[in-house]
């Protein structure tokens, strides 16, 4: 039980440190994050500078504060409306019968089958670069993991008495969804939810490293890496700190929710 | 083989769908074709008539069908930004991405049996923590990052690797893999993730079994019961989940291929999506989704065929 508690921690600590340096961003950051210098181009971390600066002179720790503002911005917002539209789906599809359920099912199927990168980058192609399209990409990308979650969770209810009670009153699918279907399968739902996050994060840096995410002068962790990809032989070190922090950010999301997962279903699974 | 047969059929269900998933989503987008395809200097007229020639004044679902059968067939139709079929573009490029893959998996599947059998042996012990934490590595690491890294920190202060380019197998067999190993090998840390989790889990379900305890009574050493059962189940584990990490392992190969410069198909995309050729972007879709479908089906038959219990009661949903 204790190790348990060490690995949320660490994943607590992990994850609070995009959202701190986020949040600060908002009212300081050390320098202006797009002001550029050419004079004070690509140096390494110094007490003026601590994560040094990059190949236009601007101060590397503000830049990435700013991009913690962007990753999870589009990391949560993403989850959150790819779960709604997968948990309805889902649930649909769970509680419909014959052509509409296999309709459902098929087109489940066929998102999942898609590679996640693949399917932003269509949407992209379709409606153009930027933060809300990269968001519409990776919330349908979101979609399947979370419908055959909620289609294989209703599934389970349906058996249960207080679903077939509901039935016999003439409850309506829908309102039976909202009030009935929903609050049994939310904690699932929810650490569901905190795991997806560290992938939806790992996409959107994905986009933005392939040029398709978030747009410069915006800044983002993989746009940051795309930048320092064009100078990684001259000032190989561009590469590191925005790497790093990355990496941290998605480990502290899995972190935490394999942590919550534990502790939310598999102790209920056990009794 | 009622199993297999709606296999078959759902699988190509998908296609289905996946094909007017893609169709629909690139609708939208905004620009016309034709006029894209003849240059801002045609007239009006020869605009109209491609639009016409290319079906594109019929009604959308007409335009679907019949870009469907054309794509059971083989046909893709032409690249506007190439000038070529895009069926021939498409192949050009399968032998490095399928190339890419293929290594990747070889260099995934023996490691995560190891890791996977020897931190099942020692539950809780350092190798399984270690395994764990390099599971966790495994899932949390940006594929491009490590890819970045290994660029700058290996293949450019050696001359063993190439920086960039792909090295065809008839020019040499060691040069080819050579050219495809540092990509193959960020590839393969992605999918030893969920592989070491899947042996681990299936070697400690069959060290829990009856038959060890057995074997235990009858005076077996404990190695020689381990190879004979338990590490047999933890052989096929990574099979099953093949078909499932297909998806994930073409997206990082589209990433991959982008940052050595591979010429696979995840480059030719990149390319259609940047320059807006909606056929090509089309084609390579509808292709790599396909695959991922296709292999999924297979791996799904042969589980079914490889594992008779599988064969009673199961139902699909």
């Amino acid at each position: 039980m204790n190790k348990k508690n060490v690995l949320f921690i660490i994943g607590i600590i992990l994850l609070l440190i995009p959202v701190v340096l986020g949040l600060t961003s908002f009212f300081y950051t050390p320098h202006p994050p797009n002001t550029m210098n050419v004079a004070n181009r690509m140096q390494y971390p110094s007490m003026e500078h601590l994560l040094g600066t990059d190949q236009f002179g601007r101060d590397i720790l503000s830049r990435i504060m700013v991009s913690s503002r962007y990753a999870l911005f589009i990391g949560i917002t993403s989850v959150f409306f790819g779960s709604i539209m997968g948990v309805m789906l889902g649930a649909l599809g769970a509680i419909s019968k014959g052509i509409l359920r296999g309709l459902i099912m098929r087109m489940i199927d066929g998102l999942m089958a898609f590679p996640g990168v693949l399917l932003a980058m269509m949407f992209v192609a379709a409606l153009g670069e930027g933060i809300w399209n990269t968001i519409l990409a990776i919330s349908i990308f979101m979609v399947p993991v979370f419908a055959r979650l909620s289609y294989s969770l209703v599934l389970e209810q349906q058996d249960k008495l207080y679903i077939k009670a509901a039935k016999t009153y003439g409850v309506k699918p829908l309102r039976m969804i909202y009030k009935h279907y929903l609050p049994a399968i939310t904690p699932r739902i929810v650490t569901q939810f905190s795991a997806s996050i560290g992938g939806a994060i790992l996409t959107e840096s994905s986009l933005s490293f392939l040029g398709l995410g978030v747009q410069p002068p915006n800044a983002s962790w993989g746009l940051m890496l795309n930048e320092a990809q064009q100078y990684m032989l001259t000032f190989p070190y561009l590469t590191v700190p925005s790497g790093v922090i990355l990496m941290m950010t998605v480990l502290g999301f899995n972190l935490v929710g394999d942590q919550l997962n534990d502790l939310l279903v598999r102790r209920k699974g056990r009794n | 083989m009622r199993f297999i047969l709606s296999r078959l059929l759902s699988g190509v269900a998908v296609i289905f769908v996946v094909s007017f998933i893609t169709f629909i989503i690139l609708m939208m987008i905004p620009g016309d074709p034709a006029l894209l395809s003849l240059g801002t200097e045609a007239t009006p007229e020869n605009v109209e008539a491609l639009r016409d020639a290319m079906g594109f004044n019929e009604p959308w679902y007409v335009q679907f069908l019949e870009w469907f059968t054309s794509f059971i067939s083989g046909d893709l139709g032409r690249s506007y930004l190439y000038g070529e079929e895009i069926s021939t573009l498409i192949l050009q490029r399968v032998p490095v991405t399928v190339s890419v893959a293929l290594l990747s998996l070889l260099i995934a599947t023996p490691i995560a049996l190891f890791i996977g059998v020897i931190a099942a042996l020692y539950q809780n012990k350092l190798p399984d923590v270690l395994a764990r934490t390099l599971m966790q590595i495994g899932d949390a690491m940006p594929s491009f990052w490590l890819a970045l890294l290994l660029l700058v920190y290996v293949a450019a202060g050696s001359s063993l690797f190439p920086i960039s380019g792909f090295t065809p197998i008839s020019e040499g067999f060691i040069d080819s893999i050579l050219s495809i190993l540092l990509p193959s090998f960020v590839l393969s840390l992605g999918l030893m993730g969920t592989m070491i989790r899947i042996v681990r889990s299936s070697m400690l379900i069959a060290l829990k079994e009856d038959y060890m305890l057995l074997a235990k009574m009858n005076g077996i050493s404990k190695f020689k019961t381990i190879v004979k059962y338990p590490l047999r189940s933890a052989i096929i584990a990574p099979l099953t989940i093949i078909g499932m990490q297909m998806a994930g392992l073409l997206s990082g190969v589209i990433l991959v291929e982008n940052i050595f410069s591979l010429p696979g198909l995840g480059r030719l995309l990149l390319v259609a999506v940047q320059q807006r050729d909606l056929f090509l972007l089309q084609g390579i879709v509808v292709v790599i989704v396909s695959t991922v479908v296709i292999i999924n089906m297979i791996t799904d038959i042969l589980y079914r065929l490889a594992n008779p219990t599988m064969r009673i009661g199961g139902r699909d949903e």
